[in-house]
């Protein structure tokens, strides 16, 4: 029965989706009613899987005696897992709403629904095959999201996606050769599953690997240079933008590297080797970077991109710190930027929606019109920018003072690069807050502010829910680092 | 919450009392109540003041909690700011009638009272890190207030160096956290002497970017270009606050974290004291040479603020009590000096509009009170007795003597001299000026300018504190002993 | 009478049967009798295939099977052991499916009064194909092969349009050409040997290497060899037969050239090597790693080229070359995992490819017969059947797990790492094939599934239930390779040892 109930989230809405592909709804209403279920049920399913089936290992196919397909839900997948769950309904309503300015919600929703058992799927996972595999259909499932638009620009963008997550998943696949060639199992087991006498003489090879299976995962987690795909991205339909690319992908990518660091290769292998090195200031560059580009482009949505691009970097970097609090810092601030930039991304959905506005210098002294909006975009703004006491304070301080205890030298380094980040966050970030609040002195045009006011409550609702909850979270930080504290040291 | 209670309010009341205030529409209502809050505020700051006492409002985490503490430093710069907040409301309350959304502006200008008295009351880091930003933050609006385009680019360019420089400040937290004992303040310091072993060039350089960080906003070289373009721009009370109070936050943070975390002697005799000496240093001469090329008032003051404040950095890293008694002395002299130059130009602007230097020949005649006033603020910058300005700078100089640095304590002194020389230059001219405008003077054109008794008040008010406190400068320098006497 | 090991005679009876229904084929006139003929021998082929399958990897032997009761070393014989069974089940198979479902393409691109001849063709490819699996003797392969090089033209002349003319000429040259250097290395072989049948020779050929005679004309015969074969299959930089032929042929030839008869060739050649000339000699002089470095340069140049076609058979073509260069890869390994994979590739590679082409088929024609791939938007929409098994073969193509592409891709990979020197190139290589299969695949998957924007006066498809059958038995054929091949890798490997010793 436990087993079944591991499964069933998985499955669930992928059997679902593809059955909805087909049907062709009469109305609004209906798909409403069908989707919002699925979905519903499926969190149910899936928050039961996590939290109440104590199933173990479950092992659906077994294709020779190392390879085979099973899932296991730990710590880290039960962290991942209910971030997901949680936040696929409350998108789900908003995109009800958001799905009617862009058109074909049938197929759209179908999609959606399916990628959201493949990202169960890759929570779940067991082993290295399962995540790869899962991993690969998380590409092909959410292709057709990248390309709802189908105008020139969106395929452009789906053409781009597919190279560099294929790219990706190739540079992966590498890896998994090895670990399948060099480890005791392909299973994730905390600590790493590499056999010391068979490594022996291969461990520049096997170092190599590593670099190669990380920048593999890392496109999926917008590293440099392999961060091309997300701003193209953009152009998709903004609940796509904000679950799977500030959330659901791009996190894959960066749970991706965690297994692969902590589970698969382990890291009393790599911490202090010349590769951690190389992915400390990789992904030091990356937050410098994507913060910089985030400042110069003046298009909202792919400034909230880019700054993604420089979140991410921050959870790879206290990943690749190879400690326990170096870890639990990433964790925390995977499940805090999810929220703050999901918030974000449908504050500038709302506006998209409303006024078909996306650039920040079209949006001067709309804070006093659309309140909601702008309030919820002030408040995680400024938990993003690491303003004490929200939650982006707490999850920037336990990223370097993991980093200080680490006493690496390279690690201080990322330190000066999370400041940077920092300032430069709070520009690009209080800058569409300022204009929106304090507008420019001069004339505007007639008709400038029709129809600038808050979205209907599909869409504000999720917006309150979300800040409320980003706040709350970040004031009282001390039970989830518990929890995530076991996640990283490998007790859960 | 455990401690006492008390010390949250004059924390919250500005906070609320700034919300609160938006809602009121009608102009004499909402001048009242600004008075009355700003009032009360005082009054409880000399309340808590005189009691004492400690509160820890929240425990974050294990590490990390919000706390209060009533501390010498905490009760002198909470006077001084409170103080001179009031008067500067006041004035104001008459300037505001010419700008746009006064609401708006006292909202964030009451709030703002609140952040800087949380920074002065802050008893660990992460206190007064939090009150660092909220300060930038509740600042920030009266920076753009005007929303002209250059406002906003000032704005930005404020909010930018600002937050770099919190995040200079947050970086050396990360450090101290893992090498000090605790993060709450202590006369002398709390460092982890065993861990600290071996890895003093790490710290050393942790100090030096913590106090270049905080320097930032005290306008020190090399992160003070924000000052002379957001100074200027911002109505003038709030130019005044800024340039007067705004950038002792600065100053708070730096002796917290010299006197009360590193700790004097770990500092003392190291190259990063070095080093900031000489920022200090260049800053001083730097900012008098602006200010003494520069033709527009309000930026000409800026700079002058840049120079002075940094008169007062120059004595803190001295690391000696009479340095640190000059420093705060002259904290104290130049809130009230700057405050009363830039209300002063504040109210030249509001009555006659003139922003240029060039443009005040002769307008003593039309406004005598305030340039009085301006002229003694102006000696007591440069250094002539009896306005205070002299007795700060005398002990000044008396403490880089003292210390143990022999050239740079000659240049330092050389240094303060050319600069008060140029101070001279360059606001005694305006005061002659403005006095003798000189034979090619209409005089017809001249008419009886002076503003309302809401601007000159104020103004009259710190003039006379500027002097008698130069007179008799020993009510400030035996509390200022009591301070010293516990960080040494 | 002697016990007849009636199992033992399967090889020779289906490569009879396969040649009598060519003859019987021929004195019929009608084509849909000539079809069925076809499918029934074919069908019965499978079956045999089947049961020798299943008693031959049972016993783990592999036996010879004299024909004509002359003994060896004058008479012929014919040799099946697992691997060589489990290829004539995948022939069977494939080609009954093939068939099957792209009976409708053959009745509407073939002329009535020719169509029985394709089915002549049809039925002596066949033989000719299982011929080359099951033979023992190097002249009896030639003659095959030639027989096999004959019918494939006509396969892809039966359309009878000028494109397929020019097609069958080019193919027919180069073909030729490869058969003709073929020839010349077995004779010079023969000439230095004395020898027809496989063991005789590979004796012989172990001695003269101890012995170090003839060592510079021994290097050029293997050379002829297989350079011939490379090229008779399709081998980068040989491949330039293959588009314009499988461009321009019916669907259900092009399945079938790309899918079995490129694929025979091959299977000759991996006999060659272990029972002709080990794997030890081929090591020494050097071929493998001739055939390593072309196979590499024929998946990426394949690949490339196949990115700028805009008409999907020519796609598909090129990326048959792609894929036979990932079986000479394997093969230019050296090592029995390298091969075992290639064997692997070659079954997948057969079922996935020929369903492609059938499900091509179906769009051009649901798209009114028009042939690039911007024509057949929606083509899926209007045929889910033939959209899904297309996605499925593309998928399966680019390597997502499930799939039997990802197996293939799985094994190569691993055999690599036992390959430390060339470990590196393969996996990069890989790598690099993935991305640009992803690439020209994926946007021909999407195109077919895209609604098109203007109505398309086509005939409504009508989906033949063979048609169904057909690509759902691929589908299934490719599931079963990517979740349950472990038996079949086994046998493979059973087998590899077995021609090894």
């Amino acid at each position: 029965m436990n087993e079944f109930a591991t499964i069933l989230p998985v499955i669930f809405p992928i059997i679902a989706g593809a059955a909805l592909l087909p049907v062709k709804f009469r109305n609004r209403k209906q798909r409403e009613f069908w989707v919002l279920t699925i979905t519903i049920l499926n969190t149910i399913f899936a928050l039961y899987a996590v939290y109440f089936a104590d199933a173990g290992v479950v092992t659906i196919f077994h294709f020779s005696e190392k390879l085979s397909l099973t899932f296991h839900i730990d710590g880290l997948s039960k962290v991942f897992a209910t971030m997901v769950s949680v936040l696929w309904v409350i998108t789900t309503v908003y995109a009800f709403e958001y799905m009617t300015h862009e058109g074909r919600e049938d197929q759209f929703f179908a999609f959606f629904t399916m990628t959201y058992g493949v990202v169960l799927g890759v929570a779940f996972s067991g082993n290295f095959l399962t995540m790869y595999l899962f991993y690969e259909f998380l590409t092909l499932a959410t292709l057709p999201l990248v390309m709802h638009a189908m105008d020139n620009k969106a395929r452009h963008a789906g053409k781009t996606y597919i190279l560099y997550m294929m790219f990706g998943a190739a540079l992966a696949f590498i890896g998994f050769i090895f670990i399948y060639c060099y480890g005791d199992s392909i299973e994730f087991i905390y600590g790493g599953v590499l056999i010391p006498e068979l490594i022996k003489g291969h461990e520049r090879t096997l170092q190599v690997v590593f670099l190669v299976a990380f920048f593999g995962f890392g496109v999926k987690a917008a590293i440099l240079p392999f961060y091309r795909w997300l701003p193209k991205a953009s152009v998709a339909p903004t609940p796509v933008t904000a679950l799977l690319h500030a959330v659901a992908v791009v996190k894959a990518g960066v749970f991706a590297i965690i297994r692969l660091i902590y589970f698969s290769f382990g890291t009393e292998y790599l911490m202090g080797t010349w590769v951690q090195n190389v992915i400390l200031i990789a992904a030091a560059i990356t937050i410098v970077f994507g913060s910089t580009l985030a400042l110069r482009t003046p298009h909202i949505k792919r400034r909230f991109a880019y700054s993604t691009i420089s979140n991410l970097s921050y959870i790879i970097f206290g990943a690749a710190l190879m400690t326990p609090a170096g870890l639990t810092a990433g964790l925390l601030h995977m499940i805090y930027h999810a929220l703050i930039k999901i918030t974000l991304f449908f504050t500038a959905g709302a506006i998209l929606y409303k006024t078909h506005r996306e650039y920040l210098y079209e949006v001067e002294g709309f804070g006093r019109l659309m309140p909601i909006t702008f309030i919820s975009m002030a408040l995680t703004g400024a938990s993003l920018a690491g303003v004490p006491p929200f939650a982006g304070f707490h999850s920037k301080w336990a990223l370097a003072t993991a980093a200080v205890q680490s006493s690496n030298q390279v690690a201080y380094l990322g330190i000066v690069a999370l400041i940077i980040s920092a300032v430069l966050t709070a520009l690009y970030i209080f800058y569409i807050v300022v204009r929106a609040y304090f507008p420019r002195k001069r004339e505007y045009a007639a008709g400038y502010y029709d129809h600038v006011s808050d979205p209907n409550c599909y869409m504000t609702v999720p917006l309150i829910m979300l800040t409320v909850i980003t706040i709350l979270i970040g004031l009282f930080p001390s039970e989830l680092l518990v929890v995530l504290e076991k996640v990283a040291t490998g007790i859960m | 919450m455990t401690g006492d209670s008390i010390l949250l309010l004059p924390v919250l009341l500005p906070l609320f009392a700034g919300i609160g205030i938006w809602f009121l529409k009608e102009e004499k209502q909402r001048n009242f109540i600004v008075f009355i809050t700003i009032a009360v505020e005082l009054a409880l700051i000399f309340y808590v003041s005189a009691k004492g006492g400690t509160l820890t409002v929240w425990h974050v985490t294990s590490r990390l909690s919000f706390a209060y503490h009533i501390d010498g430093i905490a009760k002198y710069f909470a006077v001084i700011i409170g103080l001179i907040w009031l008067l500067a409301a006041i004035f104001s309350m008459e300037y505001m009638k010419h700008e746009h959304k006064p609401r708006r502006f006292f909202m964030f200008y009451v709030m703002s009272l609140s952040a800087l008295i949380s920074l002065c009351f802050s008893a660990n880091m992460m206190t007064m890190y939090f009150s660092y930003e909220l300060m930038t933050l509740l600042t920030f609006p009266l920076v753009i207030h005007t929303q002209e385009p250059q406002a906003v680019r000032a704005g930005m360019k404020y909010l930018g160096y600002s937050i770099f420089g919190a995040g200079l400040g947050l970086l050396g937290f990360f450090f101290l956290n893992t090498y000090c004992v605790t993060t709450e303040f202590a006369p002398g310091g709390t460092l982890n002497m065993a861990l600290t072993e071996g890895n003093e060039p790490l710290l050393l350089f942790v100090f030096f970017f913590m106090a270049v960080g905080f320097g930032c906003k005290a306008g020190m070289f090399p992160l003070h270009a924000w000052l002379p373009t957001a100074h200027p721009v911002a109505p003038s009370p709030a130019s005044a606050v800024l340039s007067g109070i705004i950038t002792k936050g600065g100053v708070i943070c730096i002796i917290r974290v010299t006197f009360y975390l590193f700790g004097a002697d770990f500092i003392r005799g190291s190259w990063a004291q070095t080093a900031l000496l000489v920022l200090s240093l260049s800053t001083i001469f730097m900012g008098s040479m602006l200010a003494y090329k520069e033709k527009l008032l309000k930026k000409r003051l800026a700079y002058s603020t840049v120079s002075q404040v940094s008169y007062v950095l120059f004595g803190l890293l001295l690391l000696h009590p009479v340095g640190f008694a000059g420093a705060l002395l002259q904290v104290a002299f130049h809130a009230a000096a700057k405050n009363i130059l830039f209300l002063s130009a504040g109210a030249i602007i509001y009555k006659k509009g003139c922003t240029l230097v060039t443009e005040l020949r002769g307008i003593g005649k039309e406004m005598p009170v305030v340039m009085w006033c301006f002229t003694i603020a102006s000696l007591s910058l440069i250094g002539i007795p009896p306005a205070g300005g002299f007795v700060s700078k005398w002990v000044l100089a008396q403490g880089a003597l003292s210390s143990q640095f022999g050239v740079l304590a000659v240049v330092g002194i050389s240094i303060l001299m050319l600069s008060a020389l140029l101070t001279a230059g360059y606001l005694l001219a305006i005061v002659t000026d403005a006095f003798f405008p000189g034979n090619s003077y209409d005089y017809a054109a001249m008419e009886k300018r002076e503003p309302n008794y809401f601007m000159t008040v104020p103004l009259t008010i710190l003039a006379v504190a500027v002097v008698f406190f130069g007179v008799f400068p020993k009510y400030l320098g035996n509390f200022i002993d009591t301070i010293s006497g516990v960080i040494f | 009478m002697e016990h007849i090991n009636w199992i033992h005679n399967i090889p020779f009876f289906s490569i009879f049967l396969a040649m009598l229904g060519g003859i019987i084929t021929a004195l019929i006139n009608n084509g849909k009798i000539a079809y069925k003929i076809h499918m029934a021998i074919i069908f019965l082929i499978c079956i045999m295939s089947g049961i020798l399958l299943v008693d031959v990897a049972a016993k783990n032997e592999i036996f010879t099977f004299m024909m004509g009761h002359f003994p060896a070393p004058w008479g012929n014989e014919l040799r099946a052991g697992p691997l060589e069974a489990l290829m004539a089940v995948t022939f069977s198979v494939v080609m009954l499916l093939t068939v099957g479902g792209g009976a409708n393409f053959v009745f509407k691109d073939v002329v009535p009064e020719k169509q029985h001849l394709y089915f002549i063709m049809l039925n002596a490819l066949f033989g000719a194909m299982l011929a080359l699996i099951y033979t023992n003797d190097i002249f009896t392969a030639y003659v095959f092969i030639e027989i096999n090089t004959i019918a494939s033209c006509a396969l892809i002349m039966a359309k009878g349009t000028p494109q397929s003319m020019v097609g069958t000429t080019h193919y027919l040259i180069i073909s030729l050409l490869g058969s003709g250097l073929f020839l010349l290395g077995v004779s010079i072989l023969y000439g230095i040997t004395g020898h027809l049948l496989f063991p005789q020779m590979k004796e012989a050929i172990v001695e003269l290497i101890k012995t170090e005679q003839y060592h510079m004309p021994l290097l050029v015969v293997t050379g002829f060899i297989f350079i011939g074969i490379a090229i008779k299959s399709a081998l980068f930089p040989f491949h330039s037969m293959l588009p314009g032929a499988y461009g321009s042929a019916t669907p259900t030839s092009s399945g079938i050239l790309s899918g079995l008869v490129l694929k025979s060739y091959i299977i000759l050649g991996i006999k060659l090597i272990y029972c002709v000339f080990s794997a030890q000699v081929m090591e020494s002089l050097r071929i493998t790693d001739i055939l390593f470095a072309f196979g590499l340069s024929g998946m990426v140049m394949g690949s490339v080229y196949a990115m700028k076609e805009r008409t999907m058979k020519r796609m598909l073509a090129y990326s048959s070359v792609a894929q036979i260069g990932y079986i000479y890869m394997g093969i230019g390994m050296g090592t029995r995992v390298g091969v075992t994979a290639a064997c692997f590739h070659i079954l997948a590679h057969a079922v996935t490819k020929t369903l492609l082409f059938l499900c091509c088929g179906s769009f051009v024609e649901d798209s009114g017969g028009k042939e690039k791939i911007y024509h057949m938007r929606g083509a899926a929409l209007r045929n889910p059947l033939a959209g899904i098994g297309y996605t499925l073969g593309a998928l399966s193509m680019i390597g997502i797990p499930l799939l039997a592409g990802f197996i293939s891709k799985v094994y190569f990979a691993t055999a690599s790492v036992y390959s430390p020197g060339k470990m590196a190139a393969v996996l990069i290589v890989l790598g690099v094939s993935m991305v640009l299969n992803a690439l020209y695949f994926l946007p021909s998957v999407i195109a077919i599934w895209t609604p098109a924007k203007e109505a398309l006066n086509s005939p409504s498809p009508s989906v033949s239930p063979a048609f169904a059958v057909s690509v759902i038995g691929f589908i299934a054929l490719n599931l079963i390779l990517g979740i349950y091949y472990r038996p079949i890798t086994h046998i493979i490997q059973i087998s590899l040892d077995l021609l090894a010793q």
